[in-house]
């Protein structure tokens, strides 16, 4: 090995080492491995965790940096790999034995750190040591180290030449399979075509019914969610302009439902349905009046102003002068939600309410994305100058981007309005905006799967790992720095459509230049 | 009014205390093509500027087809059919090349957001008419197959013939182009030039270029305009130009024109 791969190899332990302790002092690796041990079905205690489940943290921990420092070892042979992770690992294990020696002199001498580190209790770190004392040091050694190798290794092998020609083989196998699935004449192609939309369509009508409330609460935010982030994502993704209060446009369709159909403070009892329509035209109305101003605005500025306008109408909703309109901070209570057969809304109604407005939030988009206006709108977000010297009226579009955005949002806030009851102002703070452009930038800008995943990722997965709470917000954090360097375009990133271009003849070609005809002036002026 | 098809009168374009254009006058006629040559930083493209509307001047006019542009956005300079491409090319870099030119079909096309959302008869067949004109134009200017091909992938020469695909995507009248065969080879600047005469001569097409390659300006112009500081110092034909001591001058200094003599002379 050249000395660069070795110093880099070392490199790699010390920053996962780092990474360790880290994650130990804050209490990450109970928590990390108290998830990996529910998956096999057992229980784990985050201030006192079990031996497995640290045990099941440590060997993940150890495989993900072998496999990492192997694979910076480009096209090399397999010992080649294994031989680095083993100097990765032993500068890890070097950095973990080093933090459970120190445990392990702080359990003896009886001194307690938990004034500087809250999570360091006496239990949780008897269960880093293995409850082994002494010996459970050198075992954290050994579990990192051989980890660590197991992961290069297994890297290696992953690379084989008989593994890669197997694993191509599978791929292919499964392309086929694909295509036997899809392919067919075109009759047949339609007939699969409308039996897979069917059965599409049946396990959307049974999985509501069958689910049970709590997941039908949590999959219809999430639905919520990406009707918002499609709509964000027509403003950001497609026409480029950074708008940071979206959620105001929520708060505007969440209230105008509200204060139609809730006793306190109007009692004025329109009905759902017409105030859902009133919701949305008030949204894209706010859109307009939001861009009247904002139309001169790029970038950085756009984006103050708009964080602004949020600020605003979360202060107005909450403040004293307008209790007697909006409720104040206590917010709208017992709304009326909508009814069908003179019955109100079940969770299963509204979970069929919210996959029909997410279906409608989709087909617009998609729509539009490949329309006159999409195009208007990418170009505009590509560079604004140029697409108004193209002749595209750049203030209209920008306008109307926000006003489609802003009805987006406004359709989402009416439906969670009367899922839920009751909307206060607190519900449409700053945050709640930060999370949606998160989520899309997360995703994938621009593009329906994309914010798809992202509201799953980013609304769905926080409701599924309850016990992590507290770490939410850590691991967003970090999931978004890891995302910007890993994945700077999302989860999806955006690509343009294929389109079937007719091929037209080729008028070139009796065209083509002769060469002499054009040079011959040109030599003349050489020549002068 | 005449026929021409642009007349600047008089056009002032001021910088702080820099006076970029001075008080310039051009007269392009109808489906010429007009060069405009100058030395680095005599204000040729702030006068390309002026004309597409990206700078109103300070004091004079510009008239196209005998209707002043003073006061009008550059959407809707370009809407009347004044299309340019740029110095420094400044495609929609993550469309595709076909999505390029449909953007500058823009203003032609009818169809609406909503009818988009409603996917009507009229506009699935817009749709499908501009994208034919597209490759169209595509085959014109020599990018043939590539139209699915995102414009930042293309290579340089592509891009710049891209870029006078997307201005004529709008079907100008008038098409203004910011130096088309910079950075190209001999090759490429032979096809550039072969374009350029066809879109004349084909499409009826006036044509305003900026150019530093003499041989493309010789070779192709009607009629050429020098600047210098932002004053306009000669025009007249290319051979009126070739001799003209002030442009010589401009180019190579005092006494240039002397020298220029000797030289040719030698020649």
């Amino acid at each position: 090995m050249k000395k660069s791969e070795v110093r880099q190899s070392l490199n790699t332990g010390a920053v996962f080492g780092i990474i360790h302790i880290f994650c130990v002092l804050i209490g990450f690796n109970a928590m990390m491995g108290s998830l990996l041990v529910k998956i096999v079905g057992q229980k784990s205690d985050l201030s006192a965790p079990t031996v497995a489940s640290l045990v099941a943290y440590a060997i993940l921990l150890g495989l993900f940096a072998g496999i990492v420092s192997a694979r910076r070892q480009h096209e090399a042979s397999l010992a080649k790999r294994v031989l680095a992770s083993l100097l990765t690992g032993v500068v890890l294990s070097i950095l973990a034995t080093a933090l459970v020696g120190i445990f392990q002199l702080l359990l003896t001498n009886h001194i307690n750190p938990r004034n500087t580190f809250p999570t360091l209790s006496f239990p949780f770190m008897k269960a880093c040591l293995f409850k082994l004392a002494g010996k459970g040091v050198w075992i954290n050694f050994f579990i990192f180290l051989g980890s660590t190798v197991l992961g290069g290794l297994l890297n290696g092998l992953w690379d084989l030449p008989t593994v890669t020609s197997s694993r191509k083989n599978a791929n292919t196998w499964i392309k086929n399979l694909g295509e036997k699935i899809s392919g067919g004449s075109p009759k047949v192609k339609k007939i699969k075509k409308y039996a897979f939309l069917g059965l599409a369509i049946l396990i959307v009508a049974i999985v509501p019914v069958e689910w049970g409330s709590y997941w039908n609460y949590v999959i219809g935010t999430v639905g919520l969610y990406v009707i918002l982030g499609l709509g964000l994502n027509i403003i950001v993704g497609l026409s480029g302009q950074l708008v940071l209060g979206f959620i105001a446009f929520f708060a505007i369709g969440a209230y105008t439902v509200a204060l139609l159909n809730a006793p306190i403070p109007f009692n004025i009892m329109l009905g759902f349905w017409p105030s859902l329509i009133l919701a949305i035209i008030l949204a894209a109305f706010t859109g307009l009046l939001l861009g009247l101003p904002i139309m001169n605005l790029r970038g950085d500025y756009l984006a103050i102003v708009t964080l602004g306008f949020g600020e605003i109408i979360r202060i107005l909703l909450k403040s004293d002068v307008l209790t007697p309109f909006t409720g104040g901070p206590r917010g709208v209570q017992d709304i009326h939600g909508p009814m069908i057969f003179g019955h109100e809304f079940n969770d299963v109604n509204y979970m069929y309410l919210i996959i029909f407005a997410v279906l409608l939030a989709i087909f617009v988009y998609n729509r539009l994305q490949n329309s006159r206006s999409g195009r208007a709108w990418m170009a505009i977000r590509e560079d604004e100058t140029v697409a108004k010297a193209t002749g595209v009226n750049t203030g209209k579009y920008k306008l109307l981007a926000l006003m489609i955005g802003a009805a987006f949002a406004g359709l989402a806030g009416a439906i969670y309005a009367a899922r839920n009851q009751y909307t206060g102002p607190d519900e449409h703070a700053m945050m709640a905006s930060i999370n949606v452009l998160c989520l899309i930038i997360v995703g994938g800008m621009g593009n329906i799967p994309g914010t798809l995943l992202g509201a799953f990722a980013l609304k769905g997965l926080p409701e599924l790992l309850r016990e992590v709470e507290n770490y939410r917000m850590l691991v967003f954090g970090a999931l978004l720095v890891a995302m910007m360097l890993i994945r700077p375009e999302g989860l999806i990133p955006s690509k343009r459509p294929i389109r079937d271009l007719p091929d037209l003849p080729d008028e070139n070609q009796s065209q083509e230049p002769t060469g002499a005809a054009v040079q011959a002036p040109g030599e003349q002026a050489h020549d002068r | 009014m005449t026929d021409n098809i642009i007349e600047c009168n008089q056009v002032c374009k001021i910088f702080g205390g820099l006076i970029a254009v001075n008080k310039v006058d051009l007269e392009v006629p109808i489906q010429s093509i007009t060069s405009i040559i100058g030395p680095n930083g005599a204000g040729k493209t702030t006068l390309f500027n002026c004309i597409s509307g990206f700078y109103t001047p300070e004091t004079g006019d510009v008239f196209f087809e005998g209707e002043s542009l003073r006061g009008k956005s550059t959407d809707v300079i370009a809407s009347m059919g004044i299309s340019r491409t740029y110095q420094n090319i400044r495609l929609f870099s993550n469309l595709t090349s076909i999505e390029n030119v449909m953007v500058g079909q823009h203003h032609k096309l009818k169809e609406t957001w909503l009818d988009a959302v409603l996917g009507t008869r009229r506009s699935r067949k817009e749709e499908k008419d501009s994208i034919e004109e597209g490759v169209r134009w595509l085959n014109i200017v020599g990018l043939r197959g590539m139209g699915n091909v995102p414009a930042r992938s293309m290579p340089y020469g592509a891009q710049r013939r891209l870029e006078i695909a997307r201005a004529l995507g709008s079907n100008p009248r008038l098409l203004l182009l910011d130096e088309p065969t910079a950075g190209m080879n001999p090759q490429e600047t032979l096809e550039m030039t072969a374009l350029i005469r066809r879109l004349r001569d084909e499409f009826g097409i006036t044509i305003i270029l900026i150019e530093h390659d003499m041989h493309v300006v010789m070779g192709i112009s009607d009629q050429i305009a020098v600047l210098d500081f932002g004053q306009k110092i000669a025009d007249g034909t290319p051979k009126e130009i070739q001799s003209n001591p002030r442009v010589i001058e401009a180019y190579l200094g005092p006494g240039g024109a002397a020298l220029a003599k000797k030289y040719s002379k030698k020649g």
